[in-house]
């Protein structure tokens, strides 16, 4: 099935070619990095994809709060002046870490690691990875407009009823 | 809108906008106590020291799944005060639905007003308007004493001929129905 991104304002929705590209970049990152989670998001708090031991973890809420911590820490950097943003934010724990980076403008890549994984080591491997999905970004903008149908005639049939019945509707 | 290829799961974004202290944490903390906890996630909430909300208040609700595939809905509420600006510039990005949560208190309707032209403004810096972006009013408070009278708001606010729903959000009236309808225009726009 060859699916290609559709624009949403301005917010690009990743192809499912496209997507499993980056699936595979995110388990590649998890397995050198010997690290717990990796995820990709979006600035707008929208997790694209994630990979590693996420039982315990509720994956929305975190990155909800990831991309809260970015647009907060970009504010910081246009008070101090010289700055546009920060290209990194690290979270020290006790037994747990996170590594937070931008990737281009729009999406950022966080890292949950413990403290026998240097974070020397995390830095080169998640900078590696930014460039592999910068440059699926590029690729992406350049694909045409053609729509993802995921949500086809029945699907949105079939959810409005059970938004009425879960929500008190006729 | 996202779409999980791998996860067959469809996220959409659904914003909860309005003056400061017009009740917008009100609905959200309301649906989080009364949903199925199997259909909500813990509500996030980031609060200052006086109660208001600093970036904002998260909660994600999720229904089964449909031949397979599984839609969430991510509701945020972006910060009343004017000194948070940059959260609600920022929240807004990639929201597919917004509630507009009015005070319905005679006295408020200046800052329903602004607060309404600077939604405006946002979305107009991200391709959009109020006629573009699906969005559903909520006159909230209708308990108090001293509220503006519905056919007054609707002038004042409805220009758009937009859904509205007269709202409690601290007792749950009109919650789940306003939470609904912006599920629906949703829906009509994917």
């Amino acid at each position: 099935m060859e699916m290609s991104q559709r624009r949403n304002g301005k917010r690009l929705v990743f192809s499912e070619r496209t997507y499993h590209k980056i699936v595979q970049i995110l388990s590649d990152l998890l397995k050198n990095s010997q690290s717990q989670v990796c995820l990709f998001a979006d600035m707008n708090g929208y997790p694209i994809t994630y990979c590693g031991n996420t039982e315990t973890i509720d994956i929305f809420n975190l990155t909800a709060l990831a991309a809260g911590d970015f647009s907060a820490t970009a504010e910081m950097a246009k008070i101090i002046g010289g700055e546009d943003r920060f290209r990194f934010i690290y979270h020290e724990g006790t037994s747990q870490n996170i590594y937070l980076c931008n990737v281009g403008e729009s999406y950022l890549l966080l890292i949950v690691f413990d403290r026998n994984v240097a974070l020397g080591m995390i830095r080169i491997l998640a900078q590696r990875t930014i460039e592999k999905l910068s440059a699926l970004i590029e690729e992406l903008k350049k694909e045409g407009e053609n729509a993802a149908r995921f949500v086809d005639d029945e699907f949105r049939s079939l959810l409005g009823r059970q938004l009425d019945s879960a929500f008190g509707g006729r | 809108m996202h779409v999980d290829w791998l996860r067959q799961e469809i996220i959409f974004k659904i914003v909860y906008y309005g003056p400061g202290l017009g009740g917008k944490t009100s609905n959200l903390e309301y649906i989080h106590a009364h949903l199925d906890p199997t259909m909500r996630g813990e509500l996030v909430t980031l609060k200052t020291k006086e109660e208001r909300t600093l970036y904002f208040d998260f909660l994600q609700v999720e229904l089964g799944r449909i031949n397979g595939k599984k839609p969430r809905f991510h509701l945020y509420t972006i910060p009343g005060q004017i000194h948070y600006g940059f959260s609600r510039k920022i929240l807004l990005k990639g929201a597919d639905a917004v509630v507009f949560v009015a005070d319905s208190q005679r006295g408020r309707m200046d800052e329903n007003l602004s607060t309404l032209a600077d939604l405006e403004k946002k979305l107009i810096r991200q391709e959009q308007t109020l006629g573009t972006m699906p969005w559903v009013l909520q006159y909230n408070k209708r308990d108090l004493p001293d509220v503006e009278r519905l056919s007054f708001l609707q002038s004042k606010l409805n220009f758009l001929d937009v859904p509205y729903h007269e709202a409690v959000a601290v007792k749950g009236i009109g919650v789940f129905e306003t939470l609904r309808s912006t599920m629906h225009l949703v829906l009509a726009k994917v």
